[in-house]
């Protein structure tokens, strides 16, 4: 595409995507903030065991875990990558921090320092992906399915056939699920404050506009003088961070872990994200929306349990829910393209718009010489 | 051709796996055993079928993620029909249909749709894990005929050489025919190396592409057949732990991430070199999570080396291709992720 649309101007391309980027990013929130209260307005209306509040911070205490790690999982997305290995991350730094964090004996400074350990440790091993990313250009696929392997591997080791119980827990871990701030939990309060970290980093920050510029299209980002390597491995070392502190949230919440804490949890992240509006293209998505996407999935779970429907169904709901979700934001996503298409804004194309002649094509299997599934 | 091109990958590939079973046999006494060869054998058989399905998929620049859970759901519904009487063979075909129609919904939604792949196939492995579980719940057939019991674990005649190995080792010739002997394989490999050249050559890209969904799913049931031989029981989250394992050994093969590169030769020594490695340090005392480290490790080292190896040519030489492609218009051309 560098090729056909001249690079402007370092300004003008990254005005045009900071405009599409903003345009692009509300749309699903908007929609998805209406289809949650929706839901949540049936769901009151007609069950009985919805309506107390004490049911809707549960729901957001246990959603927080998965809250975090879609965070960290929009974060590498963004920029059209992904990381298998967040599950992993979360697993390890729970074990190690939380088996480490009950012996210090810093007194009141303990929660810094578990925190701080937690998001070096996860920062570290995130370090790693984006060093098998960036440096030894692996795709990220097979990079974090490597370190996935190896994580998980490591947690083995080091829990060495044990696990962590509850009641070795430092009371301010635990008190970190069950504990309140006046009226709000402090667990929820914790993920809403990452989510509003997040999401001023990714909209008010020349870091997060870089990412959805990358994202885009890494070529004109990178000959628009975007330092591309360097916000791959921050996009790794940050989602591995925040894998690292949902580590010691689910610490917090389930006090045992073992040595297979967190796997297979790296899918249920990614699905929140994609159901949030994170597109796995890049280029689209925030974090409201991962939150978002979050929290309906947890809501579609508690619906269907309030709802007798066997546990099972609920898996192949969560798995229509995703397709659907993906089909509905790649539908939008198309409309706004041909309406941006039909009426163009500026002269000179600009390199870093996703739209550009060629794409004119319609995706879906035509085109000269094309053939059709008939 | 290119003929040199992959055999440079599938050489070393080969060296590897001589290499590690000469290592192994060294390390451990044990090791050489017929009957650690055997068990080998037998595990590598569901994870060979799945790798084997999978690798058309990402070589025409796809991936599908929903094949342990198609190899469950098939399974359970062929488990399921033949606890009602039906002849178990006869359950096994339907199987092996059922395995189509998944394959066919993943590609039609893939490609007609045209939704990157990842999410798709990560929303199928739910939905068909979920169907599984509607179906059995948690609970479990066992105890199959000794016609299926023998086909999964047992010899040929009087020989020690499974009958899964035998098959295995038929159904990859076979793919290896299609994929490198016939229009509909180079049609594979031009779509996974350049969709939108394909398009506008007149390739049968839609056609291929779902194909290839329908094929991946086809072999998923055909391993479900031979897990429920060799396991002899039948549950809804069945083979979730080969997933990785069958991936992993694709990539390990020589085929690209990105598509239009790899051979199913590369596959199927993959396949041995990741089945002796986690057969040696097993019978070493590693844990089933300790070898993935190993195979974790494994998988760095053979793409780091493949780039390695390339920088040192001046990036002309072979190895499975690895730098995106250049990017093309739009996020469903381009895309070096799925």
């Amino acid at each position: 595409m560098s090729l056909i649309e001249p690079v402007v101007g370092r300004s003008r391309s990254r005005r045009g995507v900071a405009a599409g980027m903003r345009a692009a990013g509300r749309t699903p929130d908007v929609a998805l903030l209406v289809l949650m209260i929706a839901i949540t307005a049936l769901a009151v209306a007609t069950l009985p065991g919805f309506r107390t509040a004490t049911n809707a911070y549960e729901l957001l205490d246990g959603s927080a875990v998965i809250a975090v790690l879609a965070l960290a999982e929009t974060v590498v997305m963004l920029t059209r990558q992904i990381d298998l290995s967040v599950g992993a991350i979360m697993g390890l730094v729970a074990y190690t921090v939380g088996s480490t964090v009950g012996r210090l004996g810093g007194g009141p400074l303990n929660p810094v320092v578990g925190f701080a350990f937690a998001i070096a440790l996860g920062g570290a091993l995130g370090l790693v992906n984006g060093f098998l990313v960036e440096r030894l250009r692996m795709p990220a696929i097979i990079a974090t399915l490597a370190t996935l392997s190896i994580y998980s591997g490591m947690q083995v080791v080091v829990t060495g056939g044990s696990q962590l119980y509850a009641y070795q827990v430092p009371h301010w871990l635990a008190g970190l699920y069950s504990d309140q701030w006046g009226p709000v939990p402090v667990f929820t309060v914790i993920a809403a404050v990452l989510v509003l970290l997040l999401a001023v980093a990714l909209h008010r920050t020349r870091w997060g506009r870089d990412l959805y510029a990358i994202g885009s299209n890494p070529d004109a980002a990178a000959a628009a003088g975007l330092p591309t390597r360097r916000r791959t491995y921050e996009t790794f070392v940050l989602c591995g961070a925040l894998s690292g502190v949902a580590g010691l949230l689910y610490v917090a919440q389930y006090g045992n872990v073992d040595a297979s804490a967190g796997s297979g949890i790296e899918l249920t992240a990614i699905a929140a994200a994609v159901i949030g509006g994170v597109s796995l293209f890049g280029g689209s998505g925030t974090a409201l929306g991962a939150a978002l996407g979050t929290l309906l999935l947890s809501e579609l779970e508690t619906l269907l349990a309030l709802e007798r429907i066997s546990i099972f169904a609920q898996q192949t709901l969560q798995g229509a829910a995703i397709v659907i979700s993906v089909a509905i934001y790649a539908y939008l996503g198309r409309l706004g393209r041909r309406r941006r298409m039909a009426a163009p804004r500026r002269v000179a194309a600009p390199a870093a718009d996703e739209t550009s002649p060629p794409a004119a094509l319609p995706a879906a299997g035509t085109g000269p010489g094309g053939d059709r599934w008939t | 051709m290119d003929l040199t091109r992959w055999l440079r990958w599938e050489t070393g590939l080969t060296a590897l796996a001589v290499a590690m079973f000469i290592v192994m046999a060294r390390l451990s006494p044990d090791f050489a055993t017929t009957f650690t060869l055997q068990s080998l054998a037998l595990n590598a058989a569901v994870i060979g079928f799945l790798a084997i399905g999978v690798a058309p998929v990402i070589m025409g620049g796809d991936i599908d993620i929903s094949i342990a859970a198609m190899t469950a759901l098939c399974g359970v519904i062929s488990a399921v029909l033949w606890t009602h009487g039906v002849n178990i063979w006869v359950a096994s075909v339907v199987g092996l249909m059922v395995g189509a129609v998944l394959g066919l919904v993943n590609g039609l939604s893939v490609v007609l749709l045209d939704l990157p792949p990842l999410a798709v196939t990560l929303g199928t492995m739910g939905a068909y894990t979920g169907v599984g579980f509607l179906i059995l719940g948690g609970s479990a057939i066992s105890n199959f005929p000794a016609s299926l019991v023998n086909l999964g674990s047992g010899f040929i005649g009087v020989t020690p050489i499974p009958i899964s190995s035998v098959v295995l080792i038929g159904v990859t010739a076979l793919l290896a025919i299609l994929m490198h002997r016939t229009t509909f394989g180079r049609t594979v490999f031009a779509v996974g190396s350049n969709r939108q050249a394909s398009r506008f050559s007149g390739l049968a890209v839609v056609r291929t592409r779902i194909m290839a969904f329908v094929i991946c799913g086809v072999l998923a049931a055909v391993a479900s057949i031979f897990y429920l031989g060799y396991f002899n029981t039948a549950q809804a989250g069945s083979a979730s732990e080969d997933l990785l394992p069958a991936i992993t050994v694709v990539l390990l093969g020589g085929v690209s991430a990105y598509g239009g590169t790899g051979t199913i030769l590369g596959v199927f020594v993959a396949l041995v070199v990741v089945s002796v490695l986690e057969s040696g340090l097993g019978v070493m005392g590693l844990s089933g999570q300790e070898l993935s480290i190993a195979v974790g490790i494994l998988l760095i080292v053979a793409v780091a080396s493949s780039v390695g190896g390339r920088w040192l040519r001046g990036r002309e030489g072979s190895g499975p291709e690895l730098a995106p492609p250049p990017a093309g218009p739009g996020p469903a051309e381009s895309s070096p992720q799925r």
